[in-house]
């Protein structure tokens, strides 16, 4: 299966990515994944974020890239960018942000 | 928006200093005043941090945590479980629940929102 | 609410504990059911547990150490260590009366006597014989200050052994968070957040090297580490303590300031991640430089070779580098844990006031009665001198007397929301004595009235709530039968009203059977006819003595104290008290108070030789009697005021004084309530501060006359219980009754 040529799964997250959302997040995600191995995750709709959330985005970039494809976060809510910038993650994603000022 | 913390302790005094202290330090509070008493005024509200006493009438804090992790919106709330020296035997309980914060009394309201502060900022 | 508040619910709520700990201890010798007697045992150490966590709280630390052997010996009995005999019931009795000591020294800020003291200690000394029975040696330590305990302070690695130094400034810390922390509610996001508040976090690295491909991953399980890169100030105890709650989980290496080469080689060993990885990232986050890691680098591979290769290779588990590192020493913690105290004590809250013994409050509102009286007689000389001067000074001293007297009545009042408050518990143990729901709403707690108004207030008012809830809310299931909810409600309220205060208890329940009350007390003789009696009338008579309509007497109302006894205590206070009822809905009870016990604004008046005082704030204005009602006592009992018709009486007949009223009679219209009426006097004589003192027992059986008072001239003036009054007046109009006489 070359997945290159795939339409990019869209998903827009909606509320919180937290240890109370993972699990069902992560049905969706997978289901995403399982038609597609280039996603777009719009995360403009998450206000709230924690290690888990983050997990799961890692985990989704991970899998993406080991099926040919790539996972792309964009419009992140600044609680999103918040994170990110903490565990210094922005350049692992690797997807234009705006810079916030550290 | 604030962060809502629950204390929950048969001592209205305990409540009302805990209480003070902790919206002094930007954080919303709602007081449960035993397990059953906090459980009842658990409806799918967001709450970011619990902090419940062992000892308690009707319902104790450690069948208190355990109903809690039943709870889907509040299975994985942080607790902070307040405890005595001797208490040894309720805190293997207590972690076997899952707590594993826990705060000594008596504590004094500065110490309260040390440990707070570790798990949530206002 | 602030703290002092606080306080005061701790005293109210220790002798509540204090109070159920002594019932308690009484009963448990008669109960034979196992089960009965662990309640009760339980309840007993709850309460010794519960006061010295609270103590605690307010730095009372008398009451702590007290209470910390009282509850060890109680928690030993609790867990079947030790047999709760006859002795030690009346040891715990005695220990229960010492706490009550402490607690209320603490209330009245007094302190405790020697003899008291040595009583205390032959107490501990007796509880810890107890505690030193030979298998309870590891109980008792006494630690009176604990701090947040760190459960096992010891894992955190700090090495200080071996190598070059590093030129680092900064902290670092590098932790691989265990499985479960998240399900525990830790997220590590917050820890880091809580270490940037105690320093700067220069830069994290993230590994995530463990965590699978989303489908083989569990989301709710943790696969994070991470290297930070920190700057503080702040001492190793400190950036520890940051840990505390998530450290049992977690494999974590803290490295200060400028630590060994051969520390580094710990955090890298300790970490599951490739060497030159982590090598890296310890680069990337600032915490070493390139040369830095060569060194580390090149000193792990010259300890490697130079071990048995068994450990060469594979990584060994952080758990069995802690062993190694040894622990933090001593004296570094000791000085950490004072200087934090230390920060701790220039923290503590400024006093924002100060407390006053009740007693000398009260020795100075009396001088300021007396004070008044004086002032009054001065301007009587003032006014006979005639002279200017002497008259302006002595205005000038009748104001500034006034104004003393205001903010001497000031200091006495307080807020009713601590009082209020109270009932919190009161309601939460009757509702559930009765297992009913039942929520308290509190109003107009910040209404203030006279200390000595709110002492007296409690009884009445526990009466009043616990007869809500027990004869007002109705059960669960007739109150689903009446489509409201289950959860019965009880508010209580305050405010002010006209110079008084008024107190409102409501409930949403069943309210009051009118027919139920008349034929109850048609069957006690209370009245004679059911007619034309209004309903205020009707539900006036469950104050009558003997009065009791529940189907069933229950614990909470079989205590003795009828609705007789609060009318009683309301009225003692000045007071008086009405019900707004309806059927099914509920029940208003409302208690209308003076704000003050002790000096009033009088409005001074004359019949015949006798002075009278009517409290001002119930007088609405004075008008001259109408002409065609002059003389004519015997006749109509009204008159018309701007084309309303008010009721009246003359005083010269209620109180039977002698002489003929004069050409010319005045009426002033009081009011109370929503009731108004007249009340005919010979002369006005204006308005005079009044200091309110006791009747003596011949006049306190008196109808109508509510205290007396000190004219400036020394003589008597009798003070006018208007509410008394006005019902007076409204009942001679509904029932011809003559005169108001002294009752024997």
């Amino acid at each position: 299966m070359d997945n290159t040529d795939q339409v990019p799964g869209k998903w827009q997250v909606e509320g919180e990515m937290t240890i109370f959302t993972a699990a069902s997040i992560k049905e969706k995600l997978a289901a995403l994944l399982s038609a597609s191995s280039r996603l777009e995750i719009d995360l403009s709709g998450v206000n709230e974020i924690d290690t888990a959330g983050v997990q799961l985005l890692l985990a989704t970039k991970k899998e993406c890239q080991a099926k040919g494809g790539d996972l792309t976060l964009v419009h992140h809510s600044i609680q999103v960018l918040d994170v990110l910038d903490l565990c210094n993650l922005t350049t692992i994603f690797g997807d234009p942000v705006v810079i916030s000022s550290n | 928006m604030a962060k809502t913390i629950m204390i929950v302790d048969d001592s209205a005094s305990l409540r009302q200093v805990v209480s003070i202290a902790l919206k002094s330090s930007g954080y919303d509070v709602i007081e449960g005043v035993d397990g059953k008493d906090a459980l009842s005024k658990l409806t799918g509200q967001k709450v970011h941090l619990i902090i419940s006493d062992v000892n308690m009438p009707n319902m104790d804090g450690i069948t208190f945590v355990q109903e809690l992790k039943k709870k889907p919106e509040y299975k994985f709330t942080p607790v902070i479980m307040l405890t005595t020296e001797s208490g040894e035997d309720k805190k293997s309980q207590g972690q076997a629940a899952g707590v594993k914060a826990w705060v000594v009394k008596p504590f004094k309201p500065d110490q309260m929102i040390t440990a707070v502060s570790k798990l949530i900022l206002p | 609410m602030g703290m002092e508040e606080a306080l005061q619910t701790f005293f109210v709520e220790s002798h509540e504990l204090l109070q159920e700990m002594e019932d308690r201890l009484l009963a448990i010798q008669g109960l034979v059911v196992d089960e009965d007697r662990i309640e009760a045992i339980n309840a007993i150490f709850r309460a010794a547990h519960t006061i010295k966590g609270s103590a605690g709280l307010f730095g009372l630390d008398g009451i702590v150490e007290f209470t910390h052997v009282l509850e060890s010996v109680l928690d030993k009995v609790r867990s079947s260590q030790l047999v709760m005999d006859a002795d030690m019931i009346s040891l715990f009795l005695k220990c229960k009366d010492h706490v009550s000591l402490l607690v209320g020294l603490e209330e009245s800020g007094g302190v405790l006597q020697g003899s008291d003291q040595a009583t205390g200690q032959a107490l501990v000394a007796q509880l810890s014989a107890y505690l030193q029975a030979p298998q309870t040696n590891t109980v008792h330590e006494e630690k009176t200050h604990p701090a947040i305990t760190y459960p096992h302070l010891d894992p955190l690695a700090l090495e200080s052994a071996g190598g070059g130094v590093v030129d680092n400034d900064n902290w670092h810390i590098s932790i691989e968070f265990g499985p479960d922390v998240l399900r525990n509610g830790m997220d590590p996001l917050s820890i880091f957040r809580y270490l940037g508040t105690m320093g700067t976090i220069v830069q994290v690295g993230t590994f995530f090297d463990r965590l699978p491909g989303l489908s083989e991953m569990d989301p709710e399980t943790c696969y994070m580490s991470y290297l930070i890169n920190f700057s503080s100030e702040a001492d190793k105890t400190t950036i520890e303590s940051a840990f505390e709650f998530v450290q049992e989980d977690c494999k974590i290496n803290i490295l200060p300031p400028h630590s060994r080469i051969a520390d580094f080689v710990s955090v890298i060993k300790g970490l599951p991640q490739h060497d030159l990885r982590i090598g890296e990232m310890l680069v990337q986050c600032g915490t070493l430089t390139e040369r830095e890691l060569a060194a580390v680098l090149a000193y792990q591979a010259a300890q490697e070779s130079g071990q048995n290769s068994t450990e060469a290779g594979t990584k060994q588990p952080l758990g069995e580098m802690v062993v190694q590192a040894g622990f933090v020493q001593p004296a570094v913690v000791e000085a950490a844990l004072q200087k934090q105290s230390q920060q701790k004590k220039t923290k503590a809250r400024q006093q924002q006031s100060i407390r006053v013994d009740a007693e000398k409050l009260d020795m100075l509102i009396n001088l300021i009665g007396e004070l008044v009286i004086a002032g009054a007689g001065v301007n009587i000389v003032a006014q006979r001198s005639g002279r200017a001067d002497m008259l302006e000074a002595a205005s000038t001293l009748s104001r500034l007397v006034e104004e003393v007297r205001d903010g001497a009545l000031n200091l006495r009042m307080v807020q009713i929301g601590e009082t209020f408050n109270r009932f919190q518990r009161v309601v939460h143990d009757v509702a559930k004595d009765l297992g009913k729901e039942i929520e308290l709403l509190i109003s107009g707690g910040d209404t203030e009235l006279d200390k000595t108004v709110v002492e007296k207030i409690g009884d009445p008012l526990t009466h009043l709530v616990r007869n809500s809830i027990d004869h007002g809310i109705e059960t669960a299931d007739i109150r689903a039968a009446r489509g409201k909810p289950a959860q019965g409600k009880v508010h209580l309220n305050a405010y002010h009203d006209s110079g008084s205060i008024v107190i409102e208890v409501q409930d949403d329940g069943g309210g009051l059977n009118r027919d139920k009350i008349l034929a109850k007390a048609l069957e006690k003789g209370l009245v004679e006819s059911v007619h034309e009696m209004s309903d205020s009338d009707v539900f006036q008579l469950i104050f009558e003595a003997g009065f009791s309509t529940a189907d069933t007497v229950s614990n909470i109302s079989g205590r003795g104290v009828g609705m007789d006894v609060v009318r009683r205590n309301i009225e003692a206070l000045r007071g008086n008290i009405e019900i707004q009822s309806k059927y099914t809905v509920g029940t208003t009870i409302r208690i209308r108070l003076p704000l003050t016990l002790a000096i009033i604004d009088g409005f001074l008046v004359r019949v015949g030789q006798s002075h009278y005082v009517i409290p001002l704030d119930m007088v609405i204005e004075c008008v001259d009697l109408p002409e065609e009602n002059l003389n004519s006592s015997k006749g109509s009992n009204y008159f018309s005021l701007r084309g309303e018709v008010l009721p009246y009486m003359r005083l010269r007949d209620t109180f039977e004084i002698d002489g003929e009223s004069g050409r010319r009679e005045s009426v002033v219209i009081v009011k109370y309530g929503n009731t108004r009426a007249g009340l005919v006097v010979d002369t006005l004589l204006g308005e005079f501060q009044t200091v309110i003192k006791p009747l003596g027992k011949l006049f306190e059986r008196i109808k109508g006359i509510g205290g007396s008072t000190i004219l400036g001239t020394g003589e008597v003036a009798l003070i006018l219980d208007i509410p008394n009054l006005v019902q007076q007046v409204v009942r001679k109009d509904h029932h011809e009754s003559s005169r108001l006489q002294v009752r024997h």
